[in-house]
């Protein structure tokens, strides 16, 4: 059976930037909210000049990509490509360099520090599956997507704006955005060949 | 970057070294990452159950994953329920955080009583068990010689949607007549009667569920709560909308959530939402942009109607009160049935086919008689564009245009709104918004709104009753609509239902103030409105002193929901007021003035004590609550506090118990029972188990199923469907299959209701039965498209997608972190550049705010956006907490609306003009 | 689109990059002198022990700024170049590990005859231990090859902190060849004038004119390597990419920057060390002060490029709250900006 090549499309016109993604993310991998850092965010961006204005909601979060430089800078290994795409860090292995925090043209990844490990042990109880510090990304909710779910703030996306997908089944409805074009990528000239997409606001007249 | 070398995946490497999935659980963290079980599947130790979200009054369906763990088992993830057709799996940000209040250590985790010789005000209070508790408040209420009719009960949104069921016998059995009801002059009777004067609903948000689905095109008017900010249920919905390429255009005074969605933003000058409503409703009336057949058989516009002596429009009715109405070609009226959902059949039973229009010149004893289509043209004859033009700002071309795309592309929808107190016009806002929504035929019908599946339920079977010649046992479950509205209106409002003569202090407020010549609320239907004075002791009834001595506040902030926050300081704070008690989860700034506090469990830790229609959704199912977790803390249910505060009060408990029976339908000696036997087995909450166990068993009756089997369904999947929407349309559409459950049973754009109350003696124009114009006055003799001065501004505010209304939801720590990070936009007041540019204003500049109306003053962050209007300040409701207690929501910074609002209520049902003044800015000095 | 800087690897990640550079250029020039252009026992010394100091110093930079210190270990085991042969940390690792225990070694046999270490209470008596007696002996005999494995992995130190830098491609100011050949002749000059202050300060040794003759000449044509590849940045920048044209902005708007390193750091020691070669200056001072003008601009280099590096994105740094957008500068604005305009942030 051929791998899968997850990827994420996320579709501008329906996302009303209520943050659920965050909280999903949050509470599903147990981020450390006391210090404000978390593995998705939405941003609340001011377009336009004079008085077109326009407020887009932009969420965002590692695009696990095919060509991840966070993954080469990485010295020890932490940081590695699954054969589905999904980019993880082992939390064992990563000795905090945070190379691949400098490396990361999308500033998807954020230093778990040993205050937040104790913080998290308080915050999630019994439950806190962290053992030390690391460098912390999105995971893709590899846990879940491994067990056949979507990842949590797919799964609760009140607008449906965000989509995830294997790009190696061609019916996927994921795919079909991805190849039509309409779907298209962050700084894509790096080079990273990143797997989340997104569609475009639609041109007010 | 990456370096394609030939390398075993860590995954592959796990496969060759024999570990698969389940061994992968040996080595950590991808192990526990894959331990860590999810929605739909459960990994080792953790299991599934289902409950409804807490956090506001979409009532989504969850799904709730918990896992045991060195003997406790805690709460680890909720999650969209997948199988509800309500919120489809989705959930919002306040749902996905809401373990946390659960987990919130600033939670009351047992009885609290004020430390004696300490103020109210002051945050002291002594733990104490639920025994002294008890007896402290009988010792209070029986020292201070409490009346029944000196109580008063007050209640948050949560108590009115779940526990109505028992508040309502609680009055009744207690013969306490007051209700305090915090939704109401907020929403529920402000902006949404306007509403449901033409639809006949009530309830919990008109009943009505928009199908954007479906619809082409969605206007909104301000409404971000339904879409942006959030509900869920309608999110998903609008969203498959936007993406099937419907049209939205969004009116606000500033760039919602919503309007971010929208393909036009139209900033609308704030106040004047009923000039655009009524500019689109005569435009579409002139160019008959209308379903004329819809109009024409299923609702009042061609009834004849004509002035009476003062000048009102009346309908032509006979002495059977019946009314009337015109065949084509003929100028004889015809009697059509009082309450009919069409109008095909004449009272006599003759087929019939109304006209819209009357014969010019027609009279009747003198008197010309139109019919309520022309009456209605004539009573908005000034609303051209041009003239909304002035007013809204919003071009006259653009308004045509709108009407144009309204009311030729259908399916269309406008959605009917949430908050409705921001000006004393918005009721009528709403019913004109209702009155254009029937205009295109768009009620109870496929991408129009939809009523809910209960709704249909309920009316249906009150329909069938009534067609019987017989009433439905217990109203207060089964009444639909306006119908449920005017039960608990005539319950509480007539002296006469109580043994000690007292009505509603609100009534007796009222009537006080009619008889002075005084302003005076037709409907104060739970309104705060002549508590202040009762307790005060300004307020009689029949020369009788009417005081208010004790307070029961069960999941209410008055404090902060109410204005100006002094209002409920003050009151709590009088000398005379002997007892305040409150049931709740957490602080709030309502709390430190209370005598006792006591303590609630959350959402989660919880059986709910009865079953429940999916609020608004279309399809008819049941749905309850299981308890994830072993409540954290020492809590107790609402049902048992309130059985044992009638212990306390009148000692009728027996009269509760059979009360419920009568109003609600549960049988008492089942009640009483299971209460007995759940006593015996030691139960902490016996009387809330037995209620549950009885309402398993009569809801079960009704669905043909054993409580067990009922059980199982709802445990396996957290909701039971029993009907489709478009199943119940066949047969229960209203009004195209039923009647509406106004007065006449047809969608009303002549109100009957607002005639009833204009008989009473209500003269404003609020009580028009037909849509009229009337301004909203911001400032005493200035009208909104004047000029304002250099620091003055209108004023709006809006709700966080984050937090609920002024709800302690900002305390969570997870909701409290996004709030930090969007610090600025959200407890910020938004201005824009040009106007800060020349106040010497820059973003983040801390500000004075003066009420030139009220005088009231509170500070401010500038947020310098381009997203609102130049003449309009905007600010989020969600912040300015005043209560340490709550940890994360004080110090979050951001400006409490009830310190800048005035209590200044509109005649209809004492609704907040929360809007309906100007503020004026000074930056202040660092 | 959002510009912004980082607060990840700062003045901390600076000096040890810096420390790096010189200490491991030292150990390769002291090394190198001492096999073939004059034996030198206290250059040796000098520039093996600073060198080990100086890398012992940054390394340990390096290892307090970890988050997960444990974790190290996962890259001190050499095996890990067959893992992960792309991460420049993982050589950059072995080299600085290797480098220090060969350039130790080197100076072994040194370290044993000098009496000062002879006298050392502990150091003294392991100088004489019969192992460490017999690894000198070894040391003696295969010269050349210990020296070399020092150098080879002296030079792969200094040439593998540019790499580092460079394998980051969201930065324009970093993503390119220039920044290995700008750090590697920075830390060569560092390490030239380092080893010319020990000369002048330290040895005082007239026989050694003609070694100061030869480093200062060298160190001349390698400052002035230096000039030129910084006058590329410039041009590369100025007219670059929206992230370089960012980082020039940063640059060159910066006293720091254009005082503090470009004429301080390069072109006033260029200056004087060319009258040195030509004319010549009556004391050591005027050289003197170019040595610790070089060096403090070897730090200042790394730390400016550090703070400069610009990330462009469509949205803002997280935990940033005030959301703008940038009026972008245009086809037609000025090469140079002001500042103001640009709104460039920087995280956390």
């Amino acid at each position: 059976m051929a791998n899968q090549h997850y990827a994420m499309v996320i579709d501008l016109n329906t996302c009303v930037g209520c943050n659920a993604c965050m909280a999903a993310c949050a509470m599903e991998n147990e981020t450390p909210v006391w210090s404000n850092r978390w593995r998705t965010y939405v941003h609340d961006l001011e377009i336009g000049s004079g008085d077109e204005i326009r407020r887009r909601f932009f969420p965002r979060l590692c695009n696990h990509c095919d060509n991840p430089p966070c993954m080469s800078v990485c010295p020890t290994g932490a940081t590695h490509k699954l054969d589905n795409g999904i980019v993880l860090v082992d939390d064992d292995l990563c000795m905090g360099c945070q190379a691949c925090a400098m490396a990361c043209p999308y500033d998807a990844r954020f230093d778990f520090t040993y205050d937040d490990v104790r913080q998290g042990r308080e915050f999630y109880g019994a439950l806190h599956h962290r053992a030390g510090p690391s460098v912390d990304k999105c995971s893709f909710c590899a846990h879940r997507v491994m067990q056949g779910l979507k990842p949590a703030c797919v799964e609760t996306c009140v607008g449906s704006s965000r989509m995830f997908g294997d790009l190696n089944d061609p019916k996927d409805p994921v795919t079909r955005l991805v190849a039509s074009g309409v779907a298209k990528a962050l700084l894509e000239h790096l080079g990273t060949r990143p797997n989340v997409f997104y569609i475009g606001d639609i041109e007010r007249g | 970057m990456a370096w394609k070398l030939p390398r075993l995946s860590r995954r592959d490497f796990l496969k060759v070294s024999g570990a698969g999935t389940a061994g992968l659980s040996l080595l950590s963290p991808i192990g526990a990452m894959v331990n860590r079980a999810t929605a739909g599947t459960q990994g080792p130790g953790e299991q599934l159950s289902y409950s409804i979200c807490n956090f506001c009054s979409s009532l989504c369906n969850i799904q709730v994953t918990t896992r045991t763990v060195g003997g406790e088992k805690r709460v680890v993830k909720l999650d969209g329920n997948p199988h509800s057709t309500l919120n489809r799996g989705k959930m919002c940000a306040r749902g996905q955080a809401g373990m946390r209040q659960t987990y919130d250590p600033d939670r009351f985790k047992q009885p609290l009583i004020r430390v004696e010789g300490s103020k109210r005000g002051e945050w002291k209070f002594r733990a104490v068990s639920w025994d002294e508790a008890w007896d402290y408040i009988r010792r209070r209420t029986d020292s201070a010689a409490i009346k029944p009719w000196e109580w008063t009960m007050i209640g948050g949104w949560t108590s009115c949607v779940f526990y109505m069921n028992w508040s309502v016998p609680f009055a009744m059995a207690n013969e306490i007549p007051n209700i305090v009801a915090s939704p109401m002059q907020h929403c529920v009777t402000t902006g949404h009667l306007g509403t449901d004067a033409v639809t006949g609903n009530f309830n919990i948000h008109d009943e009505i569920l928009p199908d954007y689905d479906n619809a082409k095109y969605i206007l909104l008017l301000g409404n971000n709560a339904s879409i942006g900010a959030v509900s869920t249920c309608r999110v998903v919905r609008f969203a498959e909308a936007r993406r099937r390429g419907a049209k939205v255009v969004a009116l606000d005074p500033r760039l919602s959530e919503t309007a971010a969605k929208a393909d036009e933003w139209i900033a609308i000058r704030p106040g004047t939402d009923l000039d655009f409503c009524l500019a689109i409703l005569k435009e579409m009336l002139d160019k008959e942009y209308y379903d004329a057949e819809f109009l024409r058989l299923h609702s009042n516009m061609p009834f004849l109607v004509r002035e009476n002596e003062s000048g009102q429009w009346r309908l032509l009715r006979d002495a059977e009160g019946r009314p009337h109405a015109l065949r084509d070609g003929s100028d004889i009226p015809h009697a059509l049935p009082a309450f009919a959902n069409s109008n095909l059949r004449t009272a006599a039973g003759e087929a019939f086919y109304p006209v819209l229009f009357a014969p010019a010149d027609m009279t009747h004893e003198g008197k010309r008689v139109i019919t309520v289509m022309q009456a209605q043209m004539e009573a908005i004859a000034e609303c051209t564009p041009e003239w909304a033009e002035a007013t809204t700002s919003i071009p006259a071309a653009t308004l045509r245009r709108i009407a144009n795309e309204f009311g030729t592309t259908r399916p269309a929808v406008i959605d009917p709104g949430w908050h409705g107190a921001r000006y004393g016009n918005i009721q009528m806002a709403r019913r004109v918004q209702a009155m254009i929504q029937a205009l295109n035929g768009g009620i109870d019908k496929e991408g129009g709104w939809l009523m809910s599946g209960e709704f249909h339920h309920k009316a249906a079977a009150f329909v069938k009753a009534k067609a019987e010649g017989r009433q439905l046992a217990a109203p207060l479950a089964t009444l639909p609509g306006l119908e449920f509205a005017n039960m608990v209106i005539g319950a509480v409002s007539r002296g006469e239902n109580f043994s000690h003569g007292y009505p509603g202090w609100s009534w007796a407020y009222s009537a006080q103030q009619k008889a002075a010549g005084k302003e005076w609320v037709a409907l104060p239907v739970m309104a705060d409105e002549g508590l202040k004075e009762s307790v005060e002791g300004k307020l009689q009834w029949k020369d009788k002193p009417y005081r208010t001595r004790a307070l029961f506040i069960n999941a209410a902030n008055p404090v902060r929901h109410y204005y100006p926050d002094t209002y409920w300081k003050d009151m709590m704070m009088h000398p005379d007021m002997e007892l305040i008690i409150c049931l709740d989860v957490l602080p709030s700034d309502t709390t430190p003035y209370v005598d006792v506090i006591l303590p609630s469990s959350t959402y989660l830790e919880r059986d709910e004590p009865n079953l429940y229609g999916n609020g608004v959704n279309p399809d008819l199912g049941v749905v309850t609550r299981y308890a994830a977790v072993p409540t954290l803390y020492d809590t107790r249910e609402a049902p048992d506090v309130l059985l044992k505060m009638t212990e306390i009060i009148s000692g009728n408990t027996e009269g509760l118990i059979n009360s419920m029976e009568t109003l609600t339908g549960v049988p008492a000696a089942a009640v009483r029972e299971a209460y007995a036997r759940f006593q015996k087995a030691g139960h902490p909450s016996a009387f809330h188990d037995a209620c549950r166990e009885v309402a398993f068993e009569q809801t079960a009756k009704r669905l043909h199923l054993t409580p067990k089997a009922l059980d199982q369904a709802l445990r396996e999947k957290g909701v039971y469907y029993e009907e489709t929407w478009r199943e119940l349309l066949e047969h229960a559409a209203v009004p195209r299959k039923i009647p509406a459950m106004t007065p006449s049973g047809r969608i009303e754009f002549y109100s009957n209701l607002f005639e009833s109350l204009q008989d009473m003696g209500a003269t404003a124009p609020h009580f028009s039965v037909l849509a009229r114009y009337f301004p909203a006055t911001c400032r005493p003799d200035q009208g909104m498209e004047q000029p304002l001065g250099d620091d003055e501004f209108y004023f709006a505010y809006g709700k966080t997608p984050t937090v609920s209304y002024g709800s302690t939801n900002s305390n969570n720590p997870v909701i409290a972190a996004i709030n930090t990070l969007k610090k600025d936009i959200y407890t910020g007041v938004w201005m824009h550049p040009e106007r800060a540019a020349k106040l010497g204003i820059h973003n983040g500049d801390r500000i004075l705010l003066t009420n030139t109306l009220s005088g009231q003053q509170a500070e401010g962050a500038a947020y310098v956006t381009r997203q609102v209007r130049r003449d309009t300040l905007f600010l989020h409701s969600s912040f300015g907490v005043e209560n340490p207690q709550l940890t994360r929501s004080f110090g979050m910074g951001g400006t409490a609306t009830n310190k800048l609002i005035p209590h200044t209520v509109e005649p209809v049902v004492a609704g907040f003009r929360s809007q309906e003044f100007t503020i004026r800015v000074a930056r202040q000095a660092a | 689109m959002y510009y912004a800087t980082q607060e990840i690897w700062t003045w901390w990640l600076a000096a040890y990059l810096f420390l790096g550079g010189l200490g491991a250029a030292a150990v390769t020039v002291s090394i190198l002198t001492d096999l073939y252009f004059k034996s030198h026992k206290l250059l040796v010394v000098w520039g093996c022990l600073g060198g080990f100091v100086m890398l012992g110093a940054g390394s340990s930079m390096l290892f307090l700024h970890l988050l997960h210190h444990v974790a190290v270990i996962h890259v001190m085991n050499p095996l890990i170049l067959l893992r992960k042969p792309d991460a420049w940390i993982a050589w950059g690792t072995q080299f600085i590990t290797w480098m220090m225990v060969w350039s130790l070694l080197y100076a072994l046999p040194y370290l044993r005859e000098m009496p000062l270490f002879a006298r050392m209470p502990l150091v003294g008596k392991v100088l004489q231990w019969s192992p460490v007696t017999w690894l000198s002996g070894i040391v003696v005999k295969f010269r050349r090859v210990v020296g070399w494995l020092a150098v080879i992995n002296g030079v792969g130190t200094v040439v593998y902190t540019g790499l580092l830098l460079q394998s980051f491609p969201a930065v324009a100011l970093w993503h390119n060849p220039g920044v290995p050949v700008l750090f590697t002749l920075s830390a060569f000059s560092t390490a030239l004038a380092f080893l010319l202050l020990v000369l002048y300060l330290v040895v005082k040794d007239p026989a050694d004119r003609p070694l100061q003759v030869f480093y200062e000449r060298t160190d001349v044509i390698v400052i002035a390597a230096e000039v030129v590849v910084i006058f590329a940045f410039f041009q590369y920048t100025l007219h670059g990419s929206e992230s370089a044209r960012q980082s020039s902005q940063l640059l060159w708007t910066n006293y720091g920057w254009v005082v503090g390193f470009v004429l301080l750091g390069l072109i006033v020691p260029l200056l004087i060390e060319l009258k040195a070669v030509t004319r010549g200056w009556r004391g050591h001072g005027p050289m003197v002060t170019a040595a610790l003008l070089i060096l403090s601009g070897g730090y200042l280099l790394r730390f400016y490029f550090m703070e400069a590096g610009v990330y462009e994105r469509p949205y803002p740094p997280h935990g940033y709250s005030a959301y703008r957008q940038i009026q972008g500068p245009t086809d037609r604005a000025p090469v140079l900006t002001a500042i103001e305009n640009l709104q460039v942030v920087t995280e956390k």
